[in-house]
């Protein structure tokens, strides 16, 4: 057995947070989401968090372990020998317990447009949509990210201003503007290039350190600050107004 | 109802990873003192007087101090760069992504042959 804290947050008996030990078994294999399970099931049904998968696939365990974003179920309590403090998730909206709000963070996903959108460079419709292994190496770092939110908890400039876009869903962008079959960079630009897009962006570089699936976010927003840059510089010598500014 | 933590102007201060960012962003300080001095160089030429004032406060320990201090965090800054520069524009020949380490290298070797290039204007005045 060891000790655990865990800020609680029960609105409808206090509206501040309070932090709370439990006492739970662990062996060699206890991941922090096992604690928590064990927590509820065993110690206190009124635990309120959220998981699925318990194979960090479904990105829905995200917590702060002792200040630090991680996935519950990919994180285990032998890591931590001493002190071990889980909170929700950081500059998200907090709900209950270790519940946080996820719509900034999906509105985000959602105004980068993150699927294929069909143009000169899609297929007939009729027809398979062919890309070699070399065109799929280009992006496949970028799409293996699964939306649990650690990159916007690390980010500082996120947790300043909660409007920018952020280094998921800019990842994203890049993951289909960088497709073969895609033709929708033009429309992804105008986000990317506004004063919340890429350029809130100071590459702090946390996001790449805490992501459980190695998408490397940082990268993705720097080489987003290039094409941004390109896109304006045509958009200036086309003489076309600089789209989306503001949005 | 729910609550949310405000980020304090000390966040930084809380991991280590973020102490490193400001440290890289902090060598922008002795860097600007060290242009404002070059910069008060140039106007002295046109007087010789003052020119032999910015010698002197050129030679004040204390400048020479920051000055030191400039060149070591340029370089500090120069090693993040470095090594952020591959993952920002990473370099493609045909299918083959070039690894990081390569471009790390390059980068270096540049900085040296500036270095050797001006050793060699100020040691031997441009003659070999
Ligand atoms: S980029 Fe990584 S940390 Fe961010 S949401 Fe995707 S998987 Fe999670
Ligand atoms: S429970 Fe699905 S990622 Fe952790």
């Amino acid at each position: 057995m060891r000790s655990i804290q865990v800020l609680r947050y029960l609105p409808e008996e206090s509206p501040q947070p309070f932090l709370q030990s439990f006492q739970v078994p662990v062996t060699d294999s206890t991941s922090v989401l096992d604690a928590l399970n064990y927590i509820k099931e065993s110690l206190d049904p009124t635990l309120s968090f959220r998981w699925s998968c318990r194979m960090a696939i479904c990105g829905s365990c995200g917590v702060m372990v002792n200040g630090i974003p991680k996935l519950g179920c990919k994180d285990f309590l032998r890591n931590y020998p001493n002190d071990l403090i889980i909170e929700p998730l950081a500059h998200l909206p907090v709900e209950r317990d270790l519940v946080v709000n996820m719509d900034s963070f999906l509105r985000h996903l959602e105004a980068v447009k993150p699927y294929l959108i069909e143009g000169k460079n899609a297929a007939d419709s009729s027809q398979p949509n062919r890309q070699t292994p070399a065109q799929m190496a280009r992006y496949q770092q970028f799409a293996n990210c699964i939306n649990c939110g650690l990159c916007y908890a690390a980010c500082p400039q996120f947790g300043l201003n909660p409007e920018f876009t952020g280094p998921a869903a800019i990842a994203l962008a890049h993951r289909y503007n960088l497709d073969s079959r895609d033709s929708g960079k033009a429309q992804r630009m105008a986000p990317l290039n506004s004063k919340n897009g890429v350029w809130s962006c100071t590459f702090v570089g946390f996001c790449s350190e805490v992501c459980p699936k190695g998408v490397d976010p940082a990268a993705a927003v720097n080489q987003g600050k290039v094409e941004s840059a390109k896109s304006m510089l045509i958009q200036l010598f086309s003489g076309r107004a600089i789209g989306g500014a503001g949005q | 109802m729910s609550y949310k933590p405000q980020l304090t102007g000390s966040w930084w201060l809380k991991h280590r990873f973020f102490k490193a960012y400001m440290l890289r962003e902090a060598t922008v300080i002795p860097l600007a003192f060290l242009l404002c001095s070059l910069l008060a160089g140039a106007f002295s030429l046109q007087d010789p007087e003052r020119f032999q004032h910015w010698q002197a406060f050129m030679s004040n320990p204390l400048v020479i101090l920051v000055h030191t201090l400039a060149l070591t965090t340029s370089l500090y800054h120069a090693a993040t760069f470095f090594v952020l520069f591959p993952r920002v524009m990473p370099i493609r020949v045909g299918n083959y992504q070039l690894p990081a380490r390569y471009l790390v290298l390059a980068q270096w070797g540049a900085v040296w042959l500036v270095v050797a290039l001006f050793i060699w204007l100020f040691a031997f005045g441009g003659q070999s």
